[in-house]
């Protein structure tokens, strides 16, 4: 049988082509390594991460729309790499599949501003419901080259893939399994804990710091209490909250995590046997290295 | 009885003793059938094996709210959880099965003994947003059917504090007033009849009310009757924003990804981080900004402009002239709405 073609159209979102853009990096390059093809989306604005949304409904729908109609008209379903932009998008594309009437204004809307309507028939896809569902874990294995050797990995799942559960399709909810599913295949073993599934509160961060650093550096530490020597996240905006951040929430604390964090496409790209600078391992608060070696994945 | 299976229930026990919390956990074996629910596994626990086991419970119907307690790492209602469910799991909720029921109290409030917690302070938090209409120049005389769309499904809560319980930002802020009063407060901020709409979005936008909300979906998830306290919190948002009350952090943030995404495309973030904390609340973030900056996550002050970005700005004033109206509503479910 001919394998078939995976084609995404990809959107990394703001926080990956700004400031998390290791997570674009490493995305890519085990996408390529795997022969997931992801192309770019130059029209492509941000998605509004839920604050638009909440501003002007309207305006955030249409400006969602507008961005599904581009992957429609590239005959692609949407690949992403954070969960924000993934919920964003779910809550919008289910209303828009659901409610002909609603599709109906928005497209009007789109029409008049000289945008393509949109036809309701994409799905968007995260980077690792891609790799699990399309691809299929066993081809994920093929690729490994440097297993991680059990290496204990808390998965943090952030809380914007998983629920509401009804808009995710099976996908999101009370159980989550992708990330401990690539974990597994890549050789590390699986740390379950408490906050696995729970919000690490970047999005109150400007709100009220304090309670977000307690959130964010209380996962951590609870992660490093059960044995983990490395936490992965699949979301750029968790990454920061959990990784870029950590030093702040240990300051704030007032102790040591000293937990390395880093993107899951980081650790599958190390698994890959893909050079660490390219996967961007310079730019991450925690250096990784130590951890790696003490494993044998050098 | 026929086609009954057994099962172990691990409850966690404890109570409170001169404000201290001491627990245990203990393990009971329990039959069950087809059609059993937990509440009626704990209520065989406390006739056959253990008395003295405490929970509390009225209807057995999903309608007293009496019996929200932790079943499998979730806040649920015993009487309406199926024993065989979370054995055999729920593939609509992703919920793998078990062969352990672990049952403990709900989260984020003391506990009184074993299952039951004080609840005090859950009821003090709805009583803070005054549920129940006002008279004040705010009200409309006239009321029809389709402006309960918005309250219906609100109406249905039946103040179980399963919600509450599984709040993640109540963990680490237990004054934030929580899903089901913030609810309440739209069920009253959306009715027509309300006096004084603006001066409740007001006070529900200060210190713990609807901006400090992580938009975690636990709510949503835990509420047995549908009312989606998280929704309910967004559409708080937008009619604050709306009703023009946007002077503080959250509405400004939520204010400022428009004119970003309508001039460029993309978010402009340290443009963001002024517009959201002003100036002097931007150099208290100096601090994490350097941090960042240690690993060259500087992001421009001048973003990539997105292709055809002219279309968005011909969207946003095309929805100014023609606004149209989208948000979610709900059919009357029944009796116990409205
Ligand atoms: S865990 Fe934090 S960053 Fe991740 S999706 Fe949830 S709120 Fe967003
Ligand atoms: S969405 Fe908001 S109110 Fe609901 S559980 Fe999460 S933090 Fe609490
Ligand atoms: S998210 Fe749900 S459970 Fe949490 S406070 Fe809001 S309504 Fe209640
Ligand atoms: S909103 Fe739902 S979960 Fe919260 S108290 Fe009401 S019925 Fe219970
Ligand atoms: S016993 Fe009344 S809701 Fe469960």
């Amino acid at each position: 049988m001919a394998k078939k073609a995976l084609n995404y159209a990809y959107y990394p979102g703001c926080a990956a082509k700004q400031i998390q853009k290791e997570a674009d990096w490493s995305a890519r390059a085990i996408s390529e390594k795997m022969g997931i093809t992801l192309h770019d989306m130059p029209k492509a604005t941000c998605c509004g991460a839920g604050n638009l949304q909440e501003h002007d409904p309207a305006a955030g729908l249409a400006v969602c729309a507008r961005i599904f109609s581009q992957a429609e008209e590239m005959g692609m379903d949407i690949c992403t790499i954070c969960n924000t932009c993934l919920q964003t998008f779910t809550f919008a594309n289910e209303r828009l599949k659901n409610e002909p009437e609603l599709l109906e204004k928005i497209n009007a809307v789109l029409s008049k501003a000289g945008v393509r309507p949109y036809m309701g028939t994409i799905d968007v896809k995260h980077l690792i419901w891609v790799m699990v569902d399309d691809l299929g874990i066993e081809e994920v294995k093929k690729h490994v080259e440097k297993p991680l050797n059990g290496l204990k990995v808390a998965p943090f799942y952030g809380c914007h893939a998983l629920r509401p559960y009804e808009v995710f399709n099976g996908r999101g909810g009370q159980s989550p399994q992708y990330l401990d599913t690539i974990i597994g295949a890549i050789g590390g073993e699986s740390v379950d804990y408490n906050g696995k599934d729970k919000c690490c509160g970047f999005h109150t961060m400007l709100v009220q710091e304090d309670t977000f650093l307690k959130m964010s550096g209380g996962h951590s530490l609870e992660a490093k209490r059960e044995g983990a020597e490395i936490m992965v996240s699949p979301c750029t905006l968790c990454d920061m909250a959990l990784g870029a951040y950590q030093a702040r929430s240990e300051k704030y604390l007032g102790q040591k995590i000293d937990l390395p964090e880093m993107s899951i496409s980081q650790l599958v790209g190390t698994a890959f046997g893909l050079d660490h600078k390219k996967l961007g391992f310079n730019r991450l608060h925690q250096n990784p290295e130590k951890v790696f070696k003490s494993r044998g994945v050098a | 009885m026929a086609d009954t299976k057994k099962v172990t229930f691990r409850v966690q026990r404890g109570e409170t003793v001169q404000g201290q919390y001491a627990s245990r956990v203990e393990e009971f074996e329990v039959e069950y059938g087809r059609s059993t629910t937990v509440l009626q596994a704990l209520e065989g626990i406390k006739a056959d094996q253990d008395g003295s086991l405490t929970f509390r419970r009225s209807c057995c119907a999903s309608i007293c709210g009496s019996c929200g307690m932790v079943i499998n790492n979730r806040s649920r209602l015993a009487c309406k959880t199926k024993v065989r469910e979370l054995v055999e799991g729920i593939p609509e909720k992703n919920l793998q099965g078990s062969d352990v029921i672990e049952i403990a109290p709900q989260k984020n409030q003391p506990v009184i003994k074993d299952l039951a917690v004080d609840i005090s302070e859950f009821y003090q938090k709805v009583d803070k947003i005054d549920p129940y209409v006002q008279e004040g120049k705010e009200a409309d005389k006239q009321v029809t059917k389709s402006s309960f769309e918005q309250v219906n499904m609100v109406s249905n809560c039946i103040m179980c504090g399963c919600c509450y319980s599984d709040c993640t930002e109540m963990v680490e802020s237990p004054d934030f007033l929580g899903p089901a009063a913030l609810a309440k407060a739209f069920r009253f901020v959306a009715d027509p009849r309300e006096g004084h709409k603006t001066e409740r979005l007001q006070e529900l936008s200060e210190k713990n009310g609807i901006w400090d909300c992580t938009r975690c979906g636990m709510c949503v998830d835990a509420c047995p009757k549908d009312v989606a306290p998280m929704e309910a919190i967004t559409k708080l948002r937008t009619r604050a924003m709306e009703a023009g009350v946007t002077d503080n952090p959250g509405a400004r943030h939520a204010i400022a990804f428009k004119n970003d995404i309508a001039k460029g495309g993309m978010l402009n973030e340290p443009m963001l981080l002024l517009k959201t904390l002003g100036v002097a609340g931007a150099v208290g973030q100096l601090g994490n900004a350097l941090h960042l900056a240690k690993k060259g996550k500087i992001p421009s002050i001048f973003p990539h402009k997105v292709d055809d970005v002219h279309e968005v700005e011909s969207i946003f004033k095309e929805l100014d002239a023609n606004p149209i109206e989208v948000e979610t509503k709900q059919e009357d479910t029944g009796p116990g709405a409205g």
